[in-house]
């Protein structure tokens, strides 16, 4: 006898952890379906080397919507969120180390140049004005330009007239966001090389793109979205990795009454008349439910959890164009002592922020060029971070990880398959840290590498994606994932789109999950 | 100052407009504010008009286009308004649209007539020649809903809702434009917002799986803009280049007898008849402004000429930065204007020929049918990659991409008095990238360098070619703005990138022809919908200026 649930979530990343918890607090009996042993999805910390445990994929946050926290109470269910202070760029013989100490990085940025360090200020307010500017869209359903719905062209209406009444430098701003690639965008405003090769990196984080690239701009600001405490830009470690993250939302979830069940693969989505009905696992359990919710991506949910042949070949075909092309992959080390920068030698503050490897926008644009050769960098762009020295819990006393985010990783080579290059891939981020701190090759004792192809893998992400679908202009709002189905519905009835391929896209975010959880409420005549 | 200067100056005359620039679009602009009884009067700096459009002589008797080679874009109701037939204007249509080269294997031509277009595909890809009829139906749906966006005065989001009533009348036509464009699949218009913003390269992957003819077609989504074809809104630049045209997918290719220089000519017949004055030699130096708005104009002569409306066929970069004073711009526009992006990546290639070269790959039975259409060398959308990585750093492309005509097949006028000269034909090459800015060295000596890596492509498609070139010259982006003055030897006036693009081209605030000066207006590339000879900014422009000029 088949159990019957009011909805299924399939997959317990954040997103989907994050849906369960709103349909369980609305009081809808859910369950939520993942296919490891953990939760978390790419959100998740395990202990790879014994003693030391990595925030395996995703390592920082910082865009985890602020509603989110505050209604499912996760510092009540065990979020600590440590802040990770500062960015140090460092280079052959000098460094740029911004910190969040304003006066130390003015005298920074003037050693390097004095017009920057002033442009510096204003550019920082102009970004934090547009974040301010463009998060309620963060929050919305995107209209369906068929059939406009009053309540969805409100929000919308609002955010015009609050673009009519934004100062005209500040409009200017938002139209070349929109459209400008970082470069450009960042050439406006500053000379010094390692600041705008640093800045840039924002750009480019998780997309098959150039920081020449039209449309990195956007995702410059979509990263300048986030928010801890009420601080704008502020990027924070959760205590315990980022698998703290996914615990707390999963204990709210349990909290409100959800059923969480690990180790459940789904096999297929039961579809009946146009409508889904249910799940079946990969063990050939039946489990039927009113509502489906799926937080796995596009591409996952449509073309191999459906039965052939369920969607219309137009519909089909359009998903089919959504396009994935991962691009980064992650290095985790772990270490016996602290590295140690040539420019900068000794233990310092400057190793317990973000270390960025990204000289100069042409050093940036290069890793680009051999991507787009279908070859990994040779010098790649890394975002390294020392989560140890915030959260020395993570690794034995004394000991220390590293986490390093990296680009560029094309998921399809040119030659030779992932498998083969796996460890040349590791070695080219180890040569390009100890061309830096020439320390870093003694104290490894152990690595973990991870391509994209690891990430489609494990994660369950297609083509190592880690937005779930690149966040190109064209793959926005409207158009995610696909133009008519953006709105979290899907071409099946009672199927929905709960994760980052739906809009705003990826980062822990979670608010694809809760704004999917909103339209689902709203459409059964539930209060959420 | 003695009294002798001060007499010496003409007594400045008054017009109601005068058009600063006498290319294409400032003719069109010039007739149409004629046409609308608007005394008006058109200052050319150099001794012809038609700027891009000029034919000059390359050797006695044999004549090549100085930049614009095909004119297919040139939008019919203009023609048709101006009389340009009746003003001499005859257009010549060869049946070959495009042709792609390659140095080792066969070509492909796309023609007028689909049929045959479709089996020529054919032999290359069934599944493409299958595609294409749907391909190119669908290209020519989405052309025609920007061919309409591009006869519209842009709306000005920077007052949508509250400030402006013209503006929130604009939206709301886009809104209707946008649901209801009729014979459009509503697949299609759906898919609108996914496409603009789109690279050309997965436009194309999204149809096609032949990389010749992608990389072929490709090059309409670069050409003449410092992207590369992976690049954001270059699908844009390929739909644009097919709005109002009844090209499609293969993309226009329209001579003008006697060279495009015959098309400026039709166009300053066509305004003066109107009742335009046209004054060449006349190089304006400043544009007279204040917080008030413009007076008139100041040449280089000196003399001063009086109007309440200066309308500018100058790149949008000149007219703010160079022609007006910097205090009357204040520093908010001119950090706008001094950020507008035209950076030129173009470079051309004119050639005499002691002969018609032979090209590789071309049956001999119809190959100069096939030679009369558009010339490409672009294998693959990675060579078109490549190429364009090398401007990212300042570098000329190792091996460019190059599209070229052969006029004097199309018309043989163009090579008629220079058989002294040993001399058959002329042939006019587009040549990218070559980045304006270089990193190392002077456009000095990039030039040979050019040239040669250009010939070396040239000989890899045509084998001996070199050995057939009388004379040849070389074109660079300083070229560009020395001689037609075009700000960083950008010939759109512009990036035609998303962020300088309809309702934000030239800037925010600026795209409705009108410039941040009372009284000032843009009628040229710079402007929606932007660069290419549709002479539209031209036409969009008048009708705003005589609006405003009827208000007033």
């Amino acid at each position: 006898m088949p159990q019957r649930y009011d909805a299924v979530v399939i997959g317990g990343g954040h997103n989907g952890l994050v849906s369960a918890a709103y349909l369980a607090r609305a009081g809808l009996r859910t369950l939520v379906l993942e296919r490891r042993h953990v939760l978390g999805g790419a959100a998740v910390t395990e202990e790879i080397v014994p003693g030391f445990r990595f925030s395996v994929a995703s390592y920082v946050v910082s865009l985890l919507r602020p509603e989110i926290i505050r209604d499912l109470d996760l510092p009540g269910h065990g979020l600590r969120i440590l802040p990770l202070d500062g960015t140090f760029t460092p280079l052959d013989d000098d460094y740029l180390w911004r910190t969040d100490d304003h006066a130390h990085t003015m005298r920074e940025i003037r050693r390097w140049n004095a017009a920057d360090a002033e442009a510096y200020s204003e550019y920082g307010m102009l970004m934090v004005e547009m974040a301010r500017f463009i998060k309620p869209i963060l929050g919305i359903t995107p209209l369906d330009p068929r059939r406009p719905d009053p309540r969805d062209g409100a929000p919308l209406g609002s955010l015009l007239r609050a673009f009519s009444q934004l100062p005209q430098r500040q409009q200017t701003a938002f139209v070349q966001l929109m459209t400008m690639s970082a470069a450009d965008f960042l050439d406006q405003w500053f000379q010094t090389q390692p600041l705008k090769g640093t800045m840039s990196a924002s750009g480019i984080i998780g997309t098959y793109q150039g920081v020449r690239s039209p449309g990195t701009a956007y995702v410059l600001l979509h990263h300048y979205m986030g928010e801890i405490d009420g601080a704008f830009r502020a990027w924070g470690i959760p205590k315990g990795g980022t698998g703290g993250v996914s615990e707390s939302i999963a204990s709210s979830a349990r909290a409100f009454g959800a059923e969480i069940r690990t180790e459940a693969p789904v096999a297929r989505i039961l579809v009946k008349d146009g409508r889904a009905t249910g799940v079946v696992l990969e063990s050939g359990e039946e489990i039927e439910a009113t509502s489906v919710l799926a937080s796995t991506d596009a591409k996952v949910t449509f073309l191999d959890l459906l039965e052939p042949g369920t969607l219309e070949p137009e519909t089909e075909a359009s998903i089919r164009r959504f396009r994935f092309r991962g691009s980064s992959g992650k290095v985790n080390l772990a270490l016996d002592g602290l590295p140690d920068f040539t420019c900068l030698p000794g233990v310092g503050e400057h190793l317990r922020g973000a270390i960025s490897f990204s000289p100069s926008l042409d050093y940036m644009e290069q890793a680009y060029d051999d991507a787009k050769a279908g070859r990994f960098s040779r010098r790649p762009y890394i975002d390294m971070i020392i989560p140890t020295l915030v959260d020395p819990r993570m690794a034995p006393p004394g000991k220390h990880i590293i986490s390093c985010f990296v680009q560029y990783a094309p998921y399809h080579l040119a030659e030779g398959t992932w498998d083969d290059q796996r460890e040349a891939f590791g070695d080219a981020v180890i040569d390009t840290i100890a061309e830096r701190a020439p320390n870093i090759r003694s104290l490894i004792v152990g690595r973990q590498v991870l391509t994209p192809l690891d990430i489609e893998r494990t994660m369950g992400l297609t083509e190592g994606n880690i937005f779930q679908g690149e966040l190109s202009l064209e793959q926005l709002f409207l158009n995610r994932p696909a133009p008519g189905w953006a709105r979290f519905r899907t071409p099946v009835r009672d199927l929905w789109l709960c994760g980052s391929s739906a809009h705003p896209g990826g980062g822990i975010m979670g608010a694809p999950g809760r704004i999917a959880a909103f339209e689902l409420l709203r459409t059964k005549g539930r209060a959420a | 100052m003695s009294m002798a200067t001060v007499t010496q100056l003409p007594v400045p005359r008054r017009w109601d407009a005068i058009v600063v620039g006498g290319g294409h679009n400032g003719l069109v602009c010039a007739a149409y504010l004629a046409r609308a009884g608007l005394r008006t009067i058109v200052l050319e700096a150099r001794d012809a008009v038609g700027g891009a459009l000029a034919t000059h002589e390359l050797v006695p008797g044999a004549r090549v286009p100085v930049w614009a080679h095909t004119v297919g874009r040139l939008r019919g109701s203009i023609a048709r308004d101006l009389g340009l037939a009746a003003n001499g204007l005859r257009l010549v249509q060869p049946q070959a649209r495009v042709t792609s080269l390659l140095p080792d294997g066969p070509a492909l031509t796309l023609w007028a007539d689909e049929a045959a277009t479709r089996r020529e595909i054919g032999r290359l890809s069934a599944a493409d020649a299958d595609a294409w009829p749907a391909f190119d139906a669908r290209v020519r749906a989405i052309a025609s809903v920007i061919s309409r966006l591009a006869a519209l005065t842009p709306p000005d989001p920077t007052g949508a809702v509250t400030r402006d009533a013209a503006g929130l009348q604009g939206v709301a036509g886009l809104l209707r434009l946008g649901l209801h464009v009729r014979g459009m699949a509503e697949a299609d218009m759906r898919d609108l917002t996914r496409v603009l913003p789109q690279s050309i390269a997965d436009f194309l992957e999204d149809h096609l799986a032949s990389e010749q003819l992608r990389a072929m077609l490709a090059v309409r989504g670069v050409r003449f803009t410092s992207m590369g074809p992976h690049s954001a809104g270059t699908a844009q630049v390929f739909l644009s280049d097919t709005a109002g045209t009844d090209a499609g997918a293969a993309g226009e290719t329209v001579y003008v007898r006697g060279g495009p220089g015959a098309l400026a000519a039709a166009l300053a017949s066509a305004a003066r008849r109107s009742g335009a004055e046209i004054r060449t030699s006349s190089a304006v130096t400043a544009i007279r402004a204040t917080d008030a708005g413009v007076s008139g104009v100041v040449l280089a002569s000196g003399e001063e000429l009086l109007a309440p409306i200066v309308v500018s066929g100058l790149d949008p970069k000149r007219t703010l930065m160079e022609l007006i004073d910097p205090e009357v711009l204040g520093p908010r526009l001119g950090w706008q204007a001094g950020n507008l992006r035209l950076g030129g990546v173009t470079a051309k290639l004119d050639l005499a020929l002691a002969e018609l070269p032979r090209f590789r790959g071309l049956p001999d039975a119809d190959a100069t049918l096939r030679l009369r259409g558009r010339l490409v060398v672009a294998p693959s959308i990675r060579y078109l990659d490549v190429a364009h990585d090398a401007a990212k750093y300042g570098r000329i492309s190792d091996q460019p991409w190059l599209e070229a005509t052969i006029p004097s097949l199309v018309d043989p006028l163009l090579v008629d008095g220079a058989a002294a000269s040993g001399v058959r034909h002329v042939m006019s090459v587009i040549v990218q990238s070559a980045p304006y800015a270089l990193r190392e060295g002077s456009w000095d000596e990039a030039r040979e360098t050019l040239a040669a890596r250009a010939m070396a492509v040239l000989e890899s498609v045509a084998p001996g070619i070199g050995t057939l070139v009388v004379a040849r010259e070389v074109v660079t982006p300083p070229d560009l703005e020395r001689d037609l003055g075009m700000t960083g030897g950008h010939p759109l006036h512009g990036e035609p990138s998303l962020d300088q693009w309809f309702a934000w081209r030239p800037m925010l605030g600026a795209a409705r022809y009108r410039l941040p000066v009372p009284g000032l207006y843009l009628c040229a590339s710079g402007a929606h919908p932007g660069g290419g000879v549709t002479g539209i900014p031209g036409r969009n422009a008048a009708r705003e200026v005589v609006a405003d000029h009827h208000r007033a």
